[in-house]
């Protein structure tokens, strides 16, 4: 009786979705923010990352392109990068020295006004790297920072404690104008720097009032409570596991945001964040299938946006499980994949084929040449110059052949790996299919790195660079290669990369990149197979839609 | 007796829980897969991978680490009743527990409220009238309302009710978006509405909870009424009843003394199926969305967050073995022929 009373109530208290048009927007997602903190336990998952970047204020950004997208989604050009904090800056290769120049008149959500003191208090919690994961280090150590070097996590504490202070590498020179100084030449400074979810700048005031003596740098407030800063909102609200609320910054240096408030909704089952979006009460939905985005593109008052950025799918072949150290192996692979399958079947058309190891959009990206097709004769011709005629010998190697991928996304990654099993097996090449969970797949990628054969659809350098991406992906540990995950380990490779990593010339340097490129696809290192739309559906009247390459939409972008 | 009856049950399930505490904690390190690659991802160093390592306590002995979580190697622990700190949100296990259990309380207890208030009477007259109408309608929904999941229906239920119908609010959570919930008193949204006194959101909170409850009871019903017709049917062909009958007693009076007699199984059926549904509830909190323990538990497990494993499991044994305890003494209540022994 009580609930049917309620559901009588209730009925009338619900407000009409026109009433929010303008001033609201009902945002539904698979999650809402774990943590805010960069440094945080929940840093590496992308609906924490979402939150972030509605908060935290980058140092730099790119320009839009000239021209959005074919479904009017603006592209940054990263060619120009252009100040957010930063005013401007300035490079001197003599003294490996950055001058940094600092916005005035920039305010917090707290209406703290920003000052080298906000950047330096960053940095220097960087430094500490007391967080549950040192990512805002890790991108300065990347960048060759003077001071940010592993000796932050000597066990011997001294040498720690020393090591965690913030020397002359980073100098304030007055309130506007702060230093930072490099060990080498490095082009990845800049590049990093416009890393929001690890560079993003905090309001020092706001962090330090609710610092404790357990404490001193505020992981708890910035995990649990909130992240101040000098981005387009504020948080207004948050219940971890349900719902995030965001009001626009009244003090923000752009302008205040066109959508004033702003609810990100947790709704776990897709199906139900479709109908919601259906009937008009959000407004915008992020995380479904290639198919489900399909099946909205034909819904009256709904529109999909999406844009080929930087996420694609391609297979692992780790060389240190034979048959794998076979390049002729891996190139007969690279012919048996059926490509266009993969993009209709598994993607309903919103995919590409994938022509290199770094995202197409990325500056210094090179296709290969001459491209790898779905060409099953050919590939045949390989699998029995590589010494497996028809496939015969392979037999023995049926536990390598096992393709592995995440079973969370088996919706969107079963008809794939389908495609792919069918394909191969026409050739002769043994496939079965092995879906572990994600974490079991993290470990075995990154930890174990005894991934033999596997599908993998979320890797993505987080710094725009080609060069990023070689140290990240294939660079051999012993030439500081981060995670090779499947073991690869060219000398010449490491010996181009040397150069490559402290050349300043950008010429030369995309030079040798591209190089890098094409050993990268000869020998197939990884096998790029698509790239991949990132997508967003909303109601028609949301526009503005602009893509960044951490794939967190920025609210602050969008209007009625 | 009462008291030592209750001592002894009490003893018992201490040593259950310390044991389940052992099983769980060593159990959840042998799962084949390593937390700190999921916290790190992969654009980090090996360094950044140790520094997370050692941020969990994952670089010390396992034996280390038990001693650290029971508290006898660390300042708090679960003996200081310290569940630890989450590593997906480093928030305290104990706090996130407090937001989510409450949660699924409230689902569960209306949820068995409206089936006892249903499935009772239904029960009652389908064994009076065995093979007539309300008895076919009971086995035929028995068929098919227990055979389909209960993920299933409530999908069905948003379909017809909010997509089609429009009578049912978007599965949204426990309250609408563009409302503020209540403050935060005792966690229950129905009870802190009405503690603060504002009725719209309470309208609006039971507006919310129609479907998912309606999607439990539908569920549940269906052995609740099967359990009451079976065991009124047992009761009628019992002597005492049989002995009214003879002496010349009203069907309603003769009703009664049976229903009493059914209820005892009935309510232990639905004691057991609520410890079930603590954690079993889960896919119709996904539908709508709630945010219960159910959900807590599931986010918990895939992101190996091994201190939420374990506080969860010892949360809901320990609500279990309350549940247990309290069915004891209300069957001593129920049937004065129980003694506490």
């Amino acid at each position: 009786m009580a609930l049917a009373a309620g559901a009588m109530l209730g009925l009338t208290a619900f407000l009409p979705a026109a009433e929010a048009a303008d001033s609201s927007l009902l945002f539904l997602a698979e999650d809402v923010p774990s943590g805010l903190d960069p440094d945080g336990p929940s840093i590496a998952i992308p609906t924490t990352q979402l939150g972030m970047v509605q908060l935290l204020e980058p140092l730099i950004a790119y320009a839009d392109k000239a021209s959005p997208n074919e479904d009017g989604v603006k592209m940054p050009d990263f060619s120009k990068p252009v100040g957010r904090l930063l005013e401007s800056w300035s490079y001197d290769p003599g003294t490996l020295t950055w001058t940094l120049k600092l916005r005035h008149g920039v305010k917090s959500c707290a209406g703290n006004e920003f000052t080298a003191d906000d950047l330096l208090y960053t940095y220097a919690r960087a430094l500490n790297v007391g967080g549950a994961v040192p990512n805002a280090w890790f991108l300065l150590n990347m960048a060759s920072v003077k001071g940010f070097s592993t000796d932050v996590f000597s066990s011997d504490p001294e040498v720690a404690k020393k090591a965690k202070t913030l020397g002359d590498g980073v100098r304030k020179v007055d309130d506007y104008t702060v230093e930072v100084t490099q060990t080498e030449p490095n082009p990845l400074f800049l590049v990093n720097i416009a890393v929001t979810i690890s560079q993003g700048v905090f309001d020092s005031k706001a962090m330090k009032e609710h610092a404790t003596a357990d404490d001193p740098w505020s992981y708890n407030y910035a995990n649990n409570v909130n992240l101040p800063s000098f981005g387009p909102y504020c948080l207004e609200s948050w219940t971890k596991n349900s719902e995030i609320r965001f009001k626009a910054n009244p003090n923000y240096y752009r302008g205040k945001a066109p959508i004033e408030h702003v609810i990100i909704k947790k709704v776990p089952q897709g199906g139900n964040r479709i109908s919601i979006l259906r009937s008009g009460q959000a407004q915008l939905i992020q995380g479904m299938t290639p198919n489900q985005y399909d099946s909205i593109r034909k819904m009256p008052g709904l529109s999909v946006s999406g844009v080929y950025g930087n996420e694609g799918l391609f297979v692992v072949m780790n060389f240190k499980n034979p048959p794998f150290d076979n390049i002729k192996l891996r190139q007969a692979i690279a012919y048996a994949m059926p490509y266009d399958r993969v993009i209709q079947v598994g993607y309903g058309g919103q995919a590409k084929k994938w022509e290199s190891v770094v995202p197409s959009t990325y500056p210094g990206f090179v296709a290969h040449e001459p491209p790898y097709t779905y060409d099953p004769e050919k590939a045949k011709q390989l699998l029995a110059e590589a010494g497996y005629p028809g496939g015969k010998g392979l037999e023995k190697y049926a536990d390598q052949f096992k393709l592995t991928y995440v079973s969370e996304k088996e919706t969107t990654l079963g008809p794939v790996v389908n495609q792919i099993r069918s394909a191969l097996a026409a050739v002769g090449l043994p496939v079965t299919l092995d879906p572990i969970p994600q974490a079991q797949y993290g470990d075995r990628q990154i930890v174990k790195k005894d991934l033999a054969f596997a599908i993998n659809d979320q890797e993505k350098p987080i710094g725009v660079d080609t060069g990023y991406a070689m140290q990240l992906f294939f660079v051999s540990k012993a030439a500081g290669g981060i995670n090779n995950m499947v073991n690869y380990d060219n000398p010449k490779l490491d010996a181009m990369w040397a150069k490559a990593r402290v050349e300043p010339d950008t010429a030369k340097r995309d030079e040798i990149l591209a190089q890098m490129q094409n050993i990268l696809m000869r020998d197939v290192v990884w096998l790029p197979v698509v790239e991949f739309k990132t997508q967003w559906a909303h109601s028609d009247k949301l526009k503005g839609f602009t893509w960044n390459p951490g794939n967190s939409l920025l609210l602050y972008d969008l209007h009625y | 007796m009462l008291t030592r009856f209750l001592l002894r049950r009490i003893l018992t399930s201490a040593v259950q829980m310390f044991a389940l505490t052992l099983a769980v904690f060593f159990l959840v390190r042998l799962l084949p897969a390593d937390p700190v690659s999921r916290l790190v991802g992969m654009n980090a160093s090996p360094e950044a991978y140790a520094q997370a390592q050692r941020s969990l306590g994952l670089d010390q002995p396992v034996f280390t680490q038990l001693l650290n979580y029971l508290g006898l190697g660390s300042k708090s622990g679960l003996l200081q009743g310290d569940l630890g700190v989450s590593w997906l949100t480093n928030t305290p296990v104990v706090q996130e527990i407090g937001m989510s259990l409450p949660i699924t309380l409230e689902l569960l207890t209306y949820s068995f409220l409206v089936t006892l208030i249903v499935a009772v009477p239904i029960g009652v007259m389908s064994a009076a009238n065995p093979g007539k109408l309300v008895d076919k309608a009971v086995f035929i929904y028995g068929l098919f309302g227990g055979s389909q999941p209960e993920f299933w229906w409530g999908l069905l239920f948003v379909l017809i009710f909010f997509s089609t119908l429009g009578v049912a609010p978007a599965p949204l959570g426990m309250i609408d978006p563009l409302m503020l919930p209540p403050p935060r008193v005792t966690g229950f949204y129905t009870l802190d509405a009405l503690i603060a006194g504002d009725f719209a959101a309470f309208a609006d909170i039971l507006h919310h909870l129609m479907l998912p409850v309606l999607t439990m009871v539908f569920v549940l019903s269906g052995p609740v009424i099967k359990m009451v017709r079976q065991s009124m049917i047992q009761a009628h062909a019992s002597d005492f009843v049989l002995y009214g009958t003879a002496i010349g007693l009203r069907r309603g009076t003769l009703t009664n003394y049976a229903l009493r007699a059914a209820i005892a199984p009935t309510l232990t059926l639905v004691g057991i199926l609520y410890g079930v549904m603590l954690g079993g509830a889960v896919l119709v909190e996904n539908v709508f969305a709630l945010g219960g323990i159910g959900q807590y538990a599931v986010r918990s497990v895939l992101a190996f967050d091994y201190p939420s494993i374990q506080g969860i499991v010892l949360v809901i044994t320990a609500i279990s073995l309350l549940i247990y305890l309290a069915l004891d003494i209300l069957y001593a209540l129920i049937d004065p022929r129980v003694v506490y022994s």
